[in-house]
């Protein structure tokens, strides 16, 4: 496809990029001051970061400047792919931190639920997108969308990483709410969900199983005792006070008081080492990624583009609550990453194919 | 298009995207709230938290399941005691607290020193040092009030592994160890899903221990301290700001283990080995016939309690580089050829075979030739006519010899391996060997040669290339006691979870029945009776050669054996055993079952650079079986007016020891009376002389297979 310099430049979002590219920047700053301390290779794991971050941007400029249309023609196909790979987890994945997530790829380890999320946003953004739902979704049309997204549910909570499977509901749930789903059902479904968890946690459950489901929910990931890191984690983005201890002056986390600092735990390096100004900023930053991928989504040119935004916008805001709401102790500890701040190339990249694809409605909101 | 004909209007939901806005607001919102809670509210507070308070994770250690014997007796306990550590982290001035600690502990205070900065500069700073564990009452006394004056001094309550019966079991009981640095990953991998291990945890590291680690070893359970910058343990208000979860976890035991051993009977066979003049190391194994393991031994042995206070570099070399390899599991991780004790296996192929009766007559003579050799006995005056009765009692070499020829390798495998030999039992326990019961397949596959018809008679006698371990041999003695029933050996008799629960148990597993004619090579029962007439003459007959050790009232059938350790040159082959250096001198095989009509109980001892089995294995074996009678079966024993068994000789030893006027007489008296209790009616007539040398022989090692103990003219 030939994309002519000056209607690329009139066309593509400039600003939303920015956005994406102060993240990076504060992401990588931040990166350097939680691996340099680290023993086992630290300048490995920040130059590995910006390659991905590079390989992360050429995908998004591509994908920009394609029809993102196209991927209504093979959502199917990446479904039914992607789905075979989280099967074939069961069988040959490599177990890591108590849980099988990946397939080992040689030169890149392969973590199929990652991917998952973005295949589901395609393929439930496909279906949604077919008509308008006069007063919402009833019973019946919930029934598809509601198989497509459990069946990759239950093969991630069988890994086990119920934290990565309660995201796709997240994600399902999110879109399916967009696009309006009828009041009935949604108290129904709310006044069930109340009952059944109850009940199931007090007289189902047996204290051993109970403390399994508590395993479950963080396997192995921390092996100090999930308390630990809870409340070292409170500690340090407490003590960065309002203007923080200064870059690389963290003693929580320079002190590796916290775990795996520099994937899930970086909020707190970053709370700790610039205070409530350094994460009022960053949390800034995401709000207002957040605000433009809804000004994009509201001015989609059909409701395929729409609905797909929608959809990666819950994918990145889910996943950037639930890692701040575990550093800052609101919620419990899962394996979630930071989007755009921890390190990891599967995150990185899917996160950069779901900014990739939204710059790509942005792109062709033009075309009325 | 024929996307946009699927679409429908984008329109229809701009109304919602009012909706989304409010969502992301107020979750972002929440999340500036909780930060403002946290850094603007309570900033100054986590401050001090992170500066000079330090919240410490003390681990609670769960104590590690308990090994009961099969009546509930204990094998293997835990023991609380008080140990000294530093914390480098917190120590201000490490020489002037090690001169302290030292001098209270009397020990060099440089070295305190040394043992600080080594595991600093590898475990890092956080990682307390023991200096000293199992501190007396004054130390702990005195260390206390050290304490207050130097920061990173601590007193710490441990929990030791203790095992009350000493070097005796320690192969299948094990040892535990602190996990190495190294070690972490790998375990965290192997164990994923099921335990996360940690700097400072307890491992077992060998034998049951570690087979069973996993169960055994509980959940060490957590509690948080708030400490202050110098590691002291500052007033602890637990904090509404740092959540419940600062309670602390109780520590979960790990699971009980009953093992199927006796622990009296276990005793009992030690003594046997200790209190032996010609054995000084070997194994021992008692099985009841139904598989379960009553008594285990390998010596020389080793102590496991000095693992569980942290073994040091130098016993530890000593152990490894022992010739007589103390941490090696012999009744299943040391292969020898059974030599005679294998005789009985072939007699059963041959009379299934319908090669002889058990009345048929065999011509014995002292030597054969076959192809361009000659093959001895271990006598010079040879046997004569003998049935397999006679040829059991006296192991003749030659009578075998016959039956090996006419016989073959393969068929000798076909019925021999029934017996289990020359594969592993599949006990409980890890690093067992199968052994080799050689066929010409295997030596073509192996070897790369064709099966040698001469090794067909050195096979027949136990040689070449058969190779058993002691349990093996146990399980097949027991098959044969019981007439054809080869039971699976299994030494854990049940598993429990502290909260009762079964975890695992174990049921005696019949292999096969041997005598089940659906078997394609299965042996008929009458075979058994008459290869068990044979044996009980070994240790009963006139001439049997191990009929110097009876037990009052009790009859027990064997047969006695010797492996050879290396070959010797021509010249040698009638060298006196007990002449040569020890580690060139024979092992002796004795391997036995009792009662000798139902028996109960198979025994095999392997009484290593013993020369022979009959004044090496048995006496060890006849003592273990006695004390199984004793316990089990007292009513068939019949009192005699010296001998007494070694159950009732524990208990008067005992009994003297606390009676402090009887002790001294007791020293004094203590060696002929051990002396006199091993002997029954006779003392074996010492070996002879070295026999004439064999002028005609030419280097052939397979007439190695003696049993001198029955060198006695032939009837």
């Amino acid at each position: 496809m030939r994309v002519n310099e000056r209607t690329f430049f009139k066309r593509v979002d400039l600003n939303f990029a920015l956005v994406i590219a102060v993240l990076n920047f504060v992401g990588l700053v931040n990166l350097y001051s939680a691996s340099s301390n680290d023993a086992s290779g630290a300048s490995m794991i920040f130059f590995k970061q910006i390659g991905w971050l590079t390989a992360g941007w050429f995908i998004y400029f591509v994908l920009t400047v394609i029809d993102y249309k196209v991927f209504t023609r093979i959502a199917w196909f990446l479904y039914g792919l992607n789905l075979a790979a989280l099967a074939a987890v069961e069988f040959v994945g490599k177990t890591y931190y108590g849980a099988q997530r990946w397939l080992d790829l040689g030169f890149f380890r392969y973590q199929p639920s990652e991917t998952m999320k973005l295949c589901l946003i395609l393929i439930l953004a496909k279906i949604l997108s077919r008509k308008a739902y006069e007063g919402g979704m009833g019973f019946k049309d919930l029934v598809f969308p509601l198989i497509i997204t459990g069946v990759p549910f239950l093969l991630t909570v069988k890994q086990p990483d119920l934290g990565t499977a309660l995201l796709f509901v997240a994600i399902a749930g999110s879109m399916m709410l967009f696009v309006g789903v009828k009041r009935r059902i949604i108290v129904t479904a709310a006044i069930i969900g109340l009952i059944t968890v109850p009940v199931a946690w007090q007289f189902g459950l047996k204290e051993y199983q109970k403390r399994r489901v508590r395993t479950f929910l963080t396997p192995g990931k921390d092996p100090r005792g999930a308390g630990y890191n809870s409340i070292q984690s409170k500690i340090a983005v407490g003590s960065g006070k309002v203007l923080g201890k200064g870059f690389r002056k963290g003693s929580q986390s320079q002190l590796e008081f916290l775990p795996e600092r520099h994937t899930d735990f970086i909020f707190s390096v970053l709370s700790e080492e610039h205070g409530f100004l350094g994460s009022l900023t960053t949390v800034s930053l995401f709000a207002i990624l957040f605000i433009k991928i809804i000004g994009i989504a509201s001015q989609a040119r059909e409701r395929f583009g729409a609905i797909m935004t929608v959809g990666i916008l819950a994918f990145i805001f889910w996943h950037m609550f639930v890692n701040v709401g575990m550093v800052i102790g609101i919620l419990p500890i899962v394996g979630v990453p930071l989007p755009l701040l921890s390190y990891g190339g599967s995150i990185l990249i899917a996160t950069m194919v779901g900014l990739g694809l939204i710059s790509a409605v942005s792109y062709r909101r033009y075309l009325f | 298009m024929q996307i946009s004909s699927q679409d429908a209007d984008p329109k229809s939901l701009q109304s919602r995207y009012k909706m989304l806005y409010i969502a992301v607001g107020f979750f972002i919102f929440v999340i500036i709230t909780r930060l403002w809670f946290l850094q603007i509210m309570h900033g100054n507070e986590l401050r001090t938290f992170s500066e000079q308070n330090l919240l410490k994770e003390i681990r609670i250690p769960a104590p590690r399941g308990i090994i009961y014997d099969r009546e509930g007796k204990i094998l293997v306990e835990n023991l609380t005691g008080f140990e000294a550590t530093i914390s480098p982290q917190y120590t201000e001035d490490l020489e002037a607290t090690s001169k302290a600690v030292a001098k209270v502990l009397d020990m060099a205070w440089k070295k305190v020193v040394k043992k600080v900065k080594k595991s600093r500069r590898k475990d890092g700073p956080f990682r307390p040092v023991i200096i000293k564990d199992n501190l007396t009452r004054d130390e702990v006394f005195k260390l206390a009030l050290l304490k207050l004056d130097h920061p990173g001094l601590d007193i710490k309550e441990n929990i030791l592994r203790t095992y009350p019966l000493g070097s005796n079991g320690a192969q299948f009981f094990g040892y535990v160890g602190e996990i190495s640095k190294k070690q972490i990953p790998v375990y965290n991998e192997k164990f994923a899903n099921q335990h996360v291990f940690k700097q400072g945890d307890i491992i077992g590291r060998s034998g049951l221990e570690e087979t069973l680690d996993l169960h055994l070893r509980g959940h060490d359970g957590l509690s948080f301290v708030k400490v202050d910058a110098k590691g002291r343990e500052a007033a602890s208000e637990s904090t509404k700001l740092l959540g419940p979860i600062s309670r602390p976890q109780r520590a979960i035991p790990g699971a009980n283990l009953t093992l199927t051993i006796d622990r009296d009977l276990q005793q009992a066979a030690y003594n046997a080995f200790q209190e032996s003049e010609k054995t000084k190391t070997g194994a021992l194994v008692m099985l009841k016939t139904n598989g379960e393991v009553l008594a285990w031994i390998s010596t020389p042995s080793f102590d496991p309690n000095e693992f569980s206070r942290g073994i040091s570099a130098k016993l530890w070399s000593t152990l490894v580089n022992d010739p007589d390899k103390p941490l090696r599991n012999k009744v299943l991780q040391d292969h020898n050829p059974p030599g005679s004790t294998f005789k009985p296996f072939v007699a059963l192929a041959a009379l299934q075979d319908g090669i002889i009766t058990k009345d048929t007559l065999v011509n014995a003579p002292w030597r054969i030739k076959f192809g361009s050799r000659y093959y001895h006995d271990h006598t010079r005056s040879g046997q004569g006519q003998v049935r397999l009765r006679e040829a059991i009692e006296r192991s003749s070499n030659v009578f075998f010899y016959r039956q090996g020829i006419a016989l073959g390798v393969d068929k000798m495998y076909n019925y021999i391996s029934q017996l289990g030999i020359g594969e592993k039992t599949g006990i409980d326990l890890i690093n067992e060997i199968p052994g080799l019961l050689p066929n010409s397949k295997w030596k073509k596959e192996n070897i790369g040669e064709e099966w040698q018809p001469g090794e067909n008679l050195t096979v027949a006698i136990g040689q070449s290339y058969v190779l058993t371990t002691p349990l093996q041999m146990a399980a097949a003695y027991a098959a044969i006691g019981t007439k054809g029933k080869l039971f699976k050996p299994f030494i854990v008799k049940s598993l429990k979870a502290p909260d009762g629960r079964i975890i695992k148990e174990n049921k005696p597993k019949l292999v096969r029945d041997i005598s089940d004619p659906k078997n394609e090579h299965h042996i008929e029962k009458r075979h058994f009776e008459a290869v068990k007439e044979g044996l009980w003459h070994v240790a009963n007959g006139d001439r049997g050669t191990a009929k110097w050790w009876k037990i009052p009232g009790v009859e027990f059938a064997g047969k006695t054996g010797t492996a050879q350790v290396r070959g010797f040159s021509s010249d040698q082959i009638y060298d006196k055993c007990e002449e040569r250096p020890r580690e060139q001198r024979h092992h002796g095989w004795f391997i036995a079952y009792a009662p000798a009509e139902n028996p109960e109980i198979a025994v095999a001892v392997l009484a290593e650079h013993a020369c022979h089995g009959s004044t090496g294995g048995a006496p060890i074996a006849r003592d273990a079986i006695w004390a199984y009678m004793e316990k089990y079966k007292p009513e068939m024993l019949k009192p005699h007016k010296w001998l007494k068994g070694p159950l009732q000789r524990m208990r008067e030893a005992k009994e003297k020891d606390k009676d402090p006027k009887k002790l001294k007489k007791a020293q004094k008296k203590k060696k002929p009376l051990n002396q006199a209790s091993n002997q029954i009616s006779s003392p074996p007539p010492p070996p002879k002389p070295a026999p004439k040398p064999n002028t005609e022989s030419g280097s052939s090692t397979e007439t190695q297979n003696q049993d001198t103990t029955a060198t006695q003219p032939a009837g």
